[in-house]
């Protein structure tokens, strides 16, 4: 029985999967821009993992979506790998490592200091593929002709199939991250994130704890960072910008902390505001405004996004019925 | 040879309004006990409202007055609104809420005055170059560096010589204790939240003649500040100096050697400093 429930999220994921490009063509969408939010609600994975579970805010995250992608876009462009998968799980890697030392430094401190430093070393980042390896990275002009993925002889060459290849690919991270945060290791963090000192006391590593935290976090950027390389075939330099570690954020933050499909709903939202907004003439460029406005809203008042918002609503509509036992 | 010389007084020039601008950024910090990430905003907002009052005056005195005058007014009106209700959530919430003030500051500048860039002309008093030492140098930029060492010495005087710095020093030390000795804390916070955001306008209409006036402008220079409040100590007066003077030269310097490398060297001092001394050169341990 339990096994069975455990099975329904997933589930419930797959079908999602299927039909979400339909939603968005509903609401006027095309099958990129629900690339577009997947890619990011892989990325914001991680986040979550970092923010919603252990409390580490970050401001940083965009220094490995956009070393994951370059790395695997490089290898993809030049035919140094031949396999799409290789060169994901090495620009995966490679900003795990990178994810390893910053991670390494920056977890010294703790609260508003973390977040400088990460943000700090973020740009770093974002300056070191802007000059010195400007040959490798193309600078400002980021790498073009990212060729399309394929897998065992498979081509994924249209939109649709590159949307499917996306959509297996953010399936199978989501599921793992939900073993993740399931696991022991997982419960750790979310002691570490009620309260640092008494995990410490319980005889938690919690520096270690959040280093493997903040790897994971970082591996799952470069992974996201590889796939908008694949369905755009072109990889930006503003990957590496402080806009997009505060765009995760802001996505992670709206959509709810601590849910794992929050950074999906936030990314959903950020993407139609700002396409849809920008269509209504008077008030298009308004669309960051009202975002920002939603934004602050939503940390003053409902401190747990919208899919928090959803699911404290179901859960007292629950409760009606004779209370179940609790499954963990 | 000159070139080093030049690019040295540059690296001045750029530490005293990164100086100015830690300033501001670590006394909120030191006080209220969080780092705002809405001082570059303010930043921002200083050089435009110094800027819309230069264009109809031509008076650079006068922008410097608004651009004060603006952020101190946006300084209390966003901690009385907002800031305030923060005071007793964790670090993550004041950091994200000002995070998303400083988007809706940013976006409001862009509503009313667009994306496009302004250039913000040198004063004219100021606008020629000066010889010092064999070579032409700009004259703004001393007038600058001078700017900045008056405004850093006023504020010292302020923090160590007057009864209102002695109250926010003994409040950056321990808020309670002065609260329970009958001063109004509350105001005093009100105050120095206001002050910082003046601070940042101000550093922000004395530098815009060497910038771009656009939205964005306040990003580069928030995350520099931090890096000067991480190499400098937090809540340190002398250290966000310190800092701020180190930042613009090791930006400069490695400009004339190796100008690729010029911001990757100021990060990477940053972690150099963070190694060896966490608490940063001149801060006290345990106060992050």
């Amino acid at each position: 029985m339990a096994r069975a429930r455990g099975a329904i999220v997933p589930l419930a994921m797959l079908v999602f999967l299927v039909a979400f490009p339909t939603l968005v063509g509903f609401a006027g969408g095309g099958v990129t821009l629900a690339a577009r939010i997947l890619v990011l609600g892989l990325f914001g994975l991680g986040v979550d993992l970092l923010f919603g579970f252990t409390g580490l805010l970050s401001f940083g995250q965009a220094a490995f979506y956009g070393t994951g992608g370059f790395v695997a876009g490089y290898l993809l462009i030049h035919h140094i790998v031949p396999s799409t998968i290789l060169a994901l799980a090495i620009g995966m890697l490679v900003a795990a490592v990178a994810g390893l030392v910053v991670g390494s430094l920056a977890l010294r401190q703790v609260g508003v200091y973390f977040a400088m430093l990460t943000l700090a070393f973020s740009q770093l980042f974002y300056f070191l593929d802007n000059s010195p390896l400007r040959e490798l990275t193309g600078g400002e002009n980021g790498l073009p002709g990212v060729p399309r993925a394929e897998v065992f002889g498979i081509h994924f060459s249209s939109l649709q199939e590159t949307y499917a290849f996306i959509a297996i690919v953010y399936f199978i991270g989501f599921v793992v991250m939900r073993r993740i945060v399931a696991s022991p290791f997982g419960h750790v963090l979310r002691a570490i994130l009620d309260n640092p000192i008494r995990a410490a006391a319980a005889g938690h590593d919690v520096y270690r704890y959040k280093l493997v935290a903040f790897t994971i976090a970082a591996a799952y950027a470069g992974l996201a960072g590889g796939l908008l390389g694949l369905f755009q075939g072109y990889l930006p330099p503003d990957m590496f910008t402080i806009d997009q570690s505060g765009q995760i954020i802001v996505m992670e933050v709206i959509g709810g902390p601590g849910t794992l499909v929050g950074p999906l709903i936030g990314a959903t939202v950020w993407i139609y505001l700002s396409q849809v907004l920008q269509n209504i003439g008077a008030i298009g460029s308004l669309w960051k405004l009202v975002l920002g406005l939603v934004f602050v809203l939503l940390i003053t008042g409902f401190r747990r996004g919208i899919a928090g918002g959803v699911s404290t609503f179901l859960q007292q509509w629950q409760r009606r019925e004779p209370a179940p036992v609790p499954s963990e | 040879m000159h070139l080093i010389e030049a690019q040295a007084l540059n690296g001045l020039a750029l530490g005293a309004v990164l100086s100015l601008v830690a300033l501001g950024l670590t006394i909120v910090f030191g006080l209220l006990g969080f780092v705002n990430f809405a001082h570059g905003a303010l930043f921002m907002v200083g050089a435009y409202a110094g800027w819309v009052v230069y264009s109809q005056t031509e008076n650079f005195f006068l922008a410097m007055v608004a651009a004060l005058v603006v952020t101190f007014i946006v300084g209390l009106v966003i901690e009385r609104v907002l800031i305030r209700m923060y005071y007793r959530r964790p670090p993550e919430d004041q950091i994200l809420v000002t995070y998303g003030l400083a988007i809706i500051l940013v976006e409001i500048v862009r509503a009313i005055f667009t994306g496009v860039t302004r250039q913000m002309p040198t004063p004219a008093w100021a606008a020629g170059t000066v010889q010092l030492a064999g070579i032409f140098y700009p004259q703004y930029r001393l007038v600058l560096i001078v700017i900045a060492a008056v405004t850093l010495a006023i504020l010292y005087v302020v923090l160590f010589r007057t009864r209102i710095g002695l109250i926010v020093r003994a409040g950056i030390d321990d808020a309670l204790i002065v609260n329970i000795l009958g001063v109004n804390v509350n105001r005093t916070f009100l105050l120095v939240f206001a002050l910082g955001a003046a601070i940042a306008g101000f550093s922000g209409i004395v530098d815009a003649p060497l910038l771009a006036v656009n939205p964005d402008m306040g990003t580069d220079l928030l995350v520099q500040s931090f890096v000067v409040v991480v190499i400098g100590g937090v809540g340190s007066f002398f250290g966000a100096i310190l800092g701020g003077l180190i930042a613009g030269e090791i930006i400069s310097l490695t400009t004339a050697f190796a100008a690729d490398y010029s911001s990757v060297a100021l990060y990477a001092a940053m972690a150099l400093v963070l190694i060896v001394r966490p608490q940063g050169l001149l801060g006290v341990e345990g106060r992050a």
